[in-house]
């Protein structure tokens, strides 16, 4: 079976309006995404990632190699037939509603009719959106309109979704529940491609990751691999008492280790009030 | 929707106001009079519609980012491009249907007046406008602007401002508008430059002129159905032909 997305030897130049230079965005570009897996592509501004995905869609044409999406073309519009894309900071028709936004979408994916309704209504439960499913789509938050994005990549039911950024503007919760989502979705066995610049988000999530730098692929792997660190071990002790806690340093002096207290984070903090009646445990 | 509940309400205020200079009709019957202000208006404001709305909705939708979420479902871009002509030239035709309305409304208002003022001088049955050649003449005029909005499609494609789309439409439709002395010169020049030059922009370019059809229709005079078919041939070649060029052009485009 086909990859998901394959990627042989990409590389895009744009030209510089006003001057004959060019400016090379994507630098012979190689990869592969398996199908069924999560996969994260990550990168500074400007490294070639937003690029990437537009070649990826087709919306762009590659200046060298070729893109292929789920064994066809990335040029052909047949390839996108099984594809979900939720753009960076996305922006829909603002007259409409996220119902209609929805089954607009729907019609253009080729979804059908007698489906279109059943599949409308429970993507806006899943989405969190079913009570601001008749407003206008203008007066969304940045957060709704995430996902109502998310909706939209998902109502034609596709096998590769590419997701530009999803929890951009979005809180932790928002967040939290984009990420189930994804989750979700993986366990349904398809494919996604992440963008993202939330590391913490796409550590938990990505069974893989690239890092682009400069339109050149600087380091691709599984995220455990990627994250491992080989000279480096922790333990965790619960319910440490003072005198243990007072051996335990002495001993830490004498074998010259660091011993720290761990911390929550902020987003675990703030989960756990938000979710919770405001009471910390 | 306001443009065009704007432009619809200008349009109807110039038809109405030529019943206020009706007294100083510069030698032209009352009637020609009026029709010739409704002609008017369907021509420069159908036109104004035309060039404004296709160059914001075809290059809104790029610069709004909503074109990129559209064509990343399986939509071809020469479908994208087509239905982006058909929504503005379907939204012309309303704006040319409602003056139409609006017009033979105002000719018969007066026509019927001018029977009561002058009972003797106006022979029973005898009708002073063609009411089914101002028809024929509107449905022409869609065609005209049809290419119109072709035309600004096609500059859409390329554009990267809808600005520039809308100069190059108002460009192209005085062009068109004067495209006839283009082709008489080409005529007459001996140079073979010139004479090149003049018979491409003849071809490349619609003539505007021959829909201007409508002179003795307030009148009483009938116009040919052979000739309202030969316009819209002539409309719906040209407009193939530049949504052809538009296609290909948004082919190319990188979004």
């Amino acid at each position: 079976m086909s990859a998901a997305i394959s990627i042989q030897g990409v590389s895009k130049d744009f030209r510089i309006p006003g001057s004959k230079r060019r400016l090379r965005a994507v630098d012979n570009l190689n990869l592969e995404i398996e199908r069924g897996s999560v996969f994260g592509l990550l990168g500074p501004n400007g490294s070639g990632k937003s690029t990437t995905i537009k070649m990826a869609l087709g919306l762009v044409r590659p200046s060298q190699g070729k893109c292929e999406i789920l064994g066809n073309s990335s040029l052909e519009s047949s390839a996108r037939k099984r594809i979900g894309y939720l753009p960076e900071a996305p922006c829909f028709q603002r007259f409409l509603t996220g119902r209609e936004l929805l089954f607009y979408f729907g019609k253009l994916s080729g979804v059908k009719k007698t489906d279109l309704e059943d599949r409308v209504n429970s993507l806006l439960v899943r989405v969190g959106l079913e009570d601001a499913g008749d407003r206008r789509v203008g007066g969304y938050s940045k957060g709704m309109l995430q996902r109502i994005g998310l909706a939209q990549a998902m109502v034609g039911d596709p096998e590769l979704f590419i997701l530009d950024e999803p929890t951009a503007g979005v809180d932790p919760i928002g967040a939290a529940d984009i990420a189930a989502i994804i989750r979700e979705v993986r366990e349904e066995g398809k494919t996604v491609l992440l963008c993202s610049h939330l590391l913490s988000k796409v550590e938990t999530i990505c069974d893989r990751a690239a890092i682009m730098v400069k339109g050149k692929l600087a380091l691709e792997g599984s995220v455990e691999s990627l994250t491992a660190a080989t000279d480096f071990s922790s333990a965790r002790i619960e319910g440490l008492s003072a005198e243990g806690r007072k051996q335990l340093e002495t001993f830490a002096a004498e074998w010259h280790f660091d011993l720290s207290t761990p911390r929550r984070s902020l987003e675990e903090l703030f989960l756990e009030l938000a979710k919770g009646d405001g009471d910390l445990e | 929707m306001k443009l065009f509940l704007g432009m619809t309400g200008l349009a109807i205020c110039a038809l109405a106001s030529s019943f206020l200079f009706r007294e100083f009709n510069f030698g032209s019957s009352e009637l020609k009079f009026i029709a010739d202000f409704g002609f008017g208006g369907m021509t420069v404001f159908g036109s104004a519609l035309a060039i404004i709305v296709t160059a914001q909705l075809l290059l809104g939708e790029i610069e709004h980012r909503t074109a990129m979420t559209l064509l990343a479902k399986p939509v071809y871009r020469s479908e994208f491009v087509l239905g982006k002509f058909l929504g503005v030239w379907v939204t012309v035709a309303c704006f040319i249907g409602m003056l139409t309305l609006c017009l033979v409304l105002a000719l018969w208002m007066r026509e019927s007046s001018i029977r009561l003022d002058y009972p003797e001088e106006i022979e029973q049955g005898q009708s002073l406008v063609h009411y089914g050649g101002i028809l024929w003449f509107s449905l022409a005029q869609v065609f005209r602007i049809g290419i119109l909005c072709a035309l600004v499609t096609l500059f859409s494609t390329y554009a990267t401002s809808s600005i520039f789309a809308m100069v190059m439409g108002v460009l192209v439709w005085i062009v068109g508008q004067l495209q006839h002395v283009a082709t008489e010169a080409g005529g007459v020049v001996e140079n073979l430059v010139l004479k090149t030059i003049y018979s491409v922009m003849g071809y490349a370019l619609p003539n505007f002129h021959l829909f201007d059809v409508g002179e003795g229709l307030a009148m009483g005079e009938a116009l040919p159905i052979s000739l309202v078919g030969k316009l819209l041939i002539y409309g719906v070649l040209y407009s193939v032909f530049y949504l052809a060029v538009a296609t290909a052009s948004f082919n190319r485009r990188e979004l």
